[in-house]
């Protein structure tokens, strides 16, 4: 027999079970999918962030930067006239919502034409061809924008457009569009307002200051100059700032990732169970096969090429699926990073050569990874005879305890890791697959105990029907086996994330509570934190203060400031109010105590900072850079913060303005006088405020805005959490279409003993019903094992949180539904065959 | 009594049609013993599956004391079976997952018998094939003679009136047939039970009352192969 004969044989077989071929091709096809739309969705984001940084720090090798209000811009005119430091250009940097485009935020970037071309292609010299220079400089209003951003907002030059610039609402007009180098791309620029740096430093209120100088230095200047800066300025190497930035979204995206490998997995259960069926099915073939001198490796071979090929199909519609949910997924990725980290724009997910690469080679590898232990079972086939199925069942139930043993194994390995590596995340996740996979190879010996206790009930409830259902989810282990475990992992990882959200949740809502204490918040409109960089007027405070119901208005300031451990969030606020003891994880002694010290100048520090910095709530302090030069802090105690993954300090006002020369606020706490109506006081306050554009919101609202974005930052999450479900739920499908059809006979002589479509269905759905509670009731366990590993050591490891694990029962109960509606679910198919499947047929079957 | 009246099975198959019987006409008495031979593929099964209600004809009718089986519901042939037919095949179709005992009460069972009443005619009939003492073995433990054991004590645990053996020895040897059949006869001929037996072997043909050939799509008396002695008729019970 010729190779050519044999994979004709083979892909004959595939197309003669069309159905189960096309679940196998499903299975791989959601599984990539899954892992290519998220791998499109960080990858464009970071592309996206790769771009703007390269837009907006250029070529420069290192920058000059000072505290949240910048530095003087007299600086650059003493650098330039008396320092001859001539590769220098000013930067002001900020961010502007425009009010008609649903307030979309804006990137502000105001250049020096003249001296920027050794920096940035888009708005030097070189650029004069298509940047009016009159323009640019003779209208303090004039912006440039790309060419694709014009074409999507409808701006012509000419168009003006109104920007809420703090408290202040201001218009800028288009002066006309940078179209992008060669090379390039437009996407850099997406989203940024091009302008002269004098007019940006009107528009943002920074007049005489600047974001920060950038610089084209040799090593040697770069030395010569550092030891002549001022107090308060730092010589940066050009990018640092954006780079830890980048890195803060890591951890998110790699649990992404890792979420998005978990639809693959259960895909790869489906892979080996349709596989082995297909191999079950034909080993009589597969037999002759050997008997006409075919050997054992050119049988594992053939089974190899056809998962092959299926699984190629698989992946490449995974692809093309995968580049669909992209595009949903980069929405949701790109939504959580503006939520949680830096403002970025993304706009497409565009299939990338290094993700189909990636897609292909997970689909194949997942494929034949499954279908090893099947190829491994084809080459084992006697040459003579085929052996029963019975003898394979046999064999399948020897093997449980080595199964379960390795599982045990594979479990202690994974927890001994998951203690071992402190810190690192790519190792925490790999230890918890360990655990899950550990986990997933005991289920087949915890099905057997459970149907046996199950046999006498199900026997007494349903008579020789009951008897059979649960034995012959045991005597079919080799396959229910498997759907149970794919389906058990599936729930597991649904009842585990779900616990840690609804706990994570849970604990935030309690939080918030600690945090917002003032009645009525006022605010810039835009994304919270530090990177937006609001910069309001101390005078609101008295503004504030003469609206009729208000009793005390605690202004905050909310900067961004370079420490030893980083960039990281500064909140200053009024020392009058001394903050909640539920507030603290660590403290060195009572509220009152604590707040004293930092009345007298310490800080605390927010959770994930001390945990990043390994920081000892005895006897920690912080290295800030003020204004005033660098300054070591004491920490007096370490706070529950959920908003800064970057980590955050709190400091009074008073401290702060001792430091830095920065008198702006970011926002204001309104406390009301005893027996105000909320809504009313709000009311008078928008008035008050009105044509600033500052947001007046209550405490309640603030709250449930806050836990609505909460919800967004997960909405990805669940997502994927339902994707792997579905893959089990395809996986559950499979395998009891395969077992149905390998039962035709027996079903037949059912029938032909007197048993009603009536019983069988019921048979059908008693087996389908088990196999659903079974993975229910083992996903319990499983999924707090996996619920307070990622609440007490991923999330910990990955952002720094500690959180409160809760568990409800009501969990347990959605994963019973959801085990038992997919199996009922899946029997379905099976159910519509029994009912037009012919006896006489079916006791033809050999 | 059965009436086979006309009867006519075709299948579409793809450009053709293949009609498998061709106007079958018989009549079976209560208490006959039958034997049904054929070529592979004439048409033997097809014709029990018509009696059984298993399949329906294409054309033509089958009668079970005066009533045509072709004219009943599903429901009502799969009761009429659970009732009035035991069934007994090549394979022995006995189900894995049931023990020997299960499997035996089964038919009981699913007819929602009493249990007490139903063990006691299943532990007796198990008696009766000698295999009392593999009650609780899984069939896979059997040997193929004592699975078609279980198997004719399945078919009879019900007291139907008349049984249905599709080659009941085609997968066992010649003693151990032997054996299944003398037991067979033994219990359908002291219950004066209908015994419509198909089989390929002359031998066993020749213990029935009465052989009929499948030829070319009709049902003809055959004759008894020579050097055979037919076996004297029971009287009717």
């Amino acid at each position: 027999m010729t190779s050519i004969s044999l994979l004709r044989s083979s892909f004959r077989s595939l197309l003669r079970r069309p159905w189960q071929t096309g679940l196998m091709v499903m299975g791989i096809a959601l599984g990539v999918a899954v892992v290519v739309a998220i791998d499109l969705a960080n990858a464009s984001a970071g592309r996206a962030f790769e771009l703007s940084s390269q837009a907006l720090v250029g070529r420069a090798t290192h920058q000059l930067v000072g505290g949240p209000a910048g530095i003087p811009d007299s600086l650059y005119t003493a650098l330039r006239v008396e320092q001859g430091v001539r590769s220098s250009a000013p930067v002001v940097e900020g961010m502007v919502l425009a009010v008609g485009l649903e307030r979309q935020p804006l990137r502000v970037l105001g250049v020096d034409p003249l001296v920027d071309a050794p920096f940035r292609d888009h708005f030097g010299l070189a650029g004069v061809d298509f940047v009016d220079l009159a323009r640019f400089y003779t209208d303090r209003q004039a912006v440039f924008v790309s060419p694709d951003m014009a074409d999507r907002y409808g701006w012509r030059v000419g168009t003006t457009v109104e920007v809420q610039v703090g408290a202040h609402l201001e218009t800028v007009r288009i002066a006309g569009t940078i179209p992008p180098r060669e090379g390039g791309s437009s996407a850099a620029l997406d989203n940024v307002l091009v302008m002269d740096v004098a007019a940006a430093q009107e528009l943002l209120g920074q007049v005489g200051r600047l974001t920060r100088i950038d610089l084209i230095l040799g090593p040697d200047e770069a030395d010569v100059l550092r030891g002549r800066l001022p107090e308060g300025v730092r010589l940066v190497p050009a990018g640092e700032q954006t780079q830890t930035l980048g890195q803060l979204t890591e951890a998110f995206q790699l649990n992404l990732t890792a979420l998005s490998l978990l639809a693959l997995v259960v895909g790869m259960f489906l892979i080996y169970n349709t596989v082995m069926f297909s191999v079950v099915q034909r080993r009589p073939v597969l037999g002759t096969m050997r008997a006409l001198g075919l050997t054992g490796g050119q049988l594992f071979g053939l089974v190899l090429a056809e998962t092959a090929v299926v699984a190629a199909i698989g992946a490449a519609a995974g692809l093309g699926l995968g580049w669909l949910l992209g595009r949903g997924a980069v929405t949701l990725v790109s939504q959580t990073i503006n939520d949680l980290y830096y403002v970025l724009a993304v706009r497409e997910a565009p299939l990338r050569m290094a993700t189909a690469v990636k897609g292909i080679a997970l689909g194949l590898g997942a494929g034949l990874a499954g279908a090893l232990l099947p190829a491994l079972e084809a080459a084992s086939v006697p040459p003579v005879t085929a052996m029963a199925r019975s003898s394979l069942e046999a064999r399948a139930r020897r093997w449980i305890p080595w199964v379960a043993g390795t599982g045990v194994a594979l479990l202690g390995l994974g927890s001994l890791l998951l203690v071992w590596a402190r810190s690192s995340i790519l190792t925490s996740l790999l230890a918890l697959a360990g655990v899950v996979v550990g986990l997933a190879l005991m289920v087949p010996a915890a099905t057997v105990v459970l149907m046996r206790m199950a046999g006498p009930v199900m026997r007494r409830a349903a008579g020789a029907l009951g008897t059979m259902a649960a034995r012959s989810v045991v005597r079919s282990l080799s396959r229910t086996g498997i759907a149970i475990a794919a389906l058990t992992v599936s729930v597991s990882a649904t009842i585990g994330v779900s616990a840690m959200i609804t706990s994570f949740r849970s604990t935030v809502a309690n939080w918030l509570d600690l945090v917002l204490r003032a009645d009525v918040y006022v605010s810039a409109p835009g994304p919270s934190g530090a990177q937006w960089g609001t910069n309001l007027p101390p005078d609101l405070v008295a503004r504030l203060e003469s609206v009729e119901g208000v009793a005390v208005v605690e202004p905050y300031r909310t900067v961004l400031v370079s420490s030893e451990f980083g960039e990281i969030q500064l909140t200053a606020v009024d020392g009058r109010r001394q903050r909640d003891a539920g507030l603290y994880r660590f403290a060195r002694g009572t509220p009152e105590q604590i707040w004293a010290q930092v009345l007298d100048g310490a800080v605390i520090a927010s959770e994930p900072l001390a945990y990043r910095a390994g920081l000892a709530p005895a006897s920690a302090s912080i290295r800030l850079e003020t204004d005033r030069g660098p300054r070591t802090f004491p920490i007096a105690a370490v706070y529950y913060d959920y908003t800064a993954e970057r980590g955050a300090l709190i400091m009074t006002l008073e401290t702060y303005h001792r430091y830095w020369d920065d008198v702006s606020l970011t926002s204001f706490g309104i406390f009301a006088t005893p027996g105000q109506g909320l809504d009313d006081l709000a009311a008078r306050m928008r008035r008050e405020l009105g044509g600033t554009g500052l947001e007046v919101q209550v405490n309640r609202a603030l709250r449930l805005e806050a836990l609505r974005i909460f919800d967004r930052t997960f909405a990805i999450t669940n997502a994927l959490r339902l994707l792997a479900v579905v893959v089990a739920f395809i996986g559950m499908v499979s395998a009891l279409m395969a077992l149905q059809l390998e039962r035709s006979r027996e079903l037949a002589t059912l029938q032909a003993l007197g048993c009603t479509p009536g019983q069988l269905s019921r048979l059908t759905l008693m087996e389908t019903g088990l196999m659903g509670t079974v993975s229910a009731v083992l996903s319990w366990p499983i999924g707090l094992a996996l619920a307070a590993i990622l609440v007490y050591v991923i999330n910990l490891r990955s952002f720094g949180w500690s959180i409160r694990l809760q568990i409800e029962p009501g969990l347990f109960l959605q994963a019973l539904a959801i085990g038992l509606a997919a199996a009922l679910l899946a029997a379905i198919y099976p159910l519509h065959r029994l009912t037009r499947a012919e006896v006489a047929a079916g006791l033809r079957q050999e | 009594m059965i009436e086979l009246l006309d009867l006519y099975k075709e299948y579409a198959e793809p450009g053709r049609i293949r009609a498998v019987l061709r106007g079958v006409s018989a009549r079976i008495d209560d208490g006959e013993f039958v034997a049904i031979r054929g070529r592979s593929g004439s048409g033997k099964t097809t014709l029990l599956n018509l009696i059984a209600g298993i399949d329906l004809p294409t054309r033509g009718e089958v009668r079970l004391d005066g009533v045509a089986v072709s004219r009943m519901t599903a429901h009502q042939r799969t009761l009429m079976r659970r009732s009035q037919v035991g069934f007994i095949f090549q394979f022995f179709n006995l189900i894995p997952t049931l023990t020997v005992i299960e499997n035996v009460l089964l038919p009981a069972d699913l007819a929602g018998d009493s249990r007490p009443d139903a063990l006691v005619r299943a532990v007796q009939l198990l008696g009766r094939v000698g295999l009392e003492d593999r009650q609780r073995e899984f069939p896979d433990r059997l040997s193929g003679g004592e699975q078609q054991r279980v198997a004719i004590a399945r078919a009879l645990v019900q007291g139907p009136t008349l049984i249905l053996a599709d080659e009941p020895t085609g997968n066992l040897d010649e003693e151990t047939g032997d054996r299944v059949i003398d037991l067979l006869e033994e219990l359908a001929r002291q219950a004066g039970k209908t015994l419509i037996l198909v089989t390929h072997s002359h031998r066993i043909a020749a213990r029935a009352d009465r052989v009929l050939a499948m030829e070319h799509g009709l049902l003809v008396p055959a004759p008894r192969p020579r050097g055979l002695k037919a076996q004297a008729r029971p009287a009717q019970p």
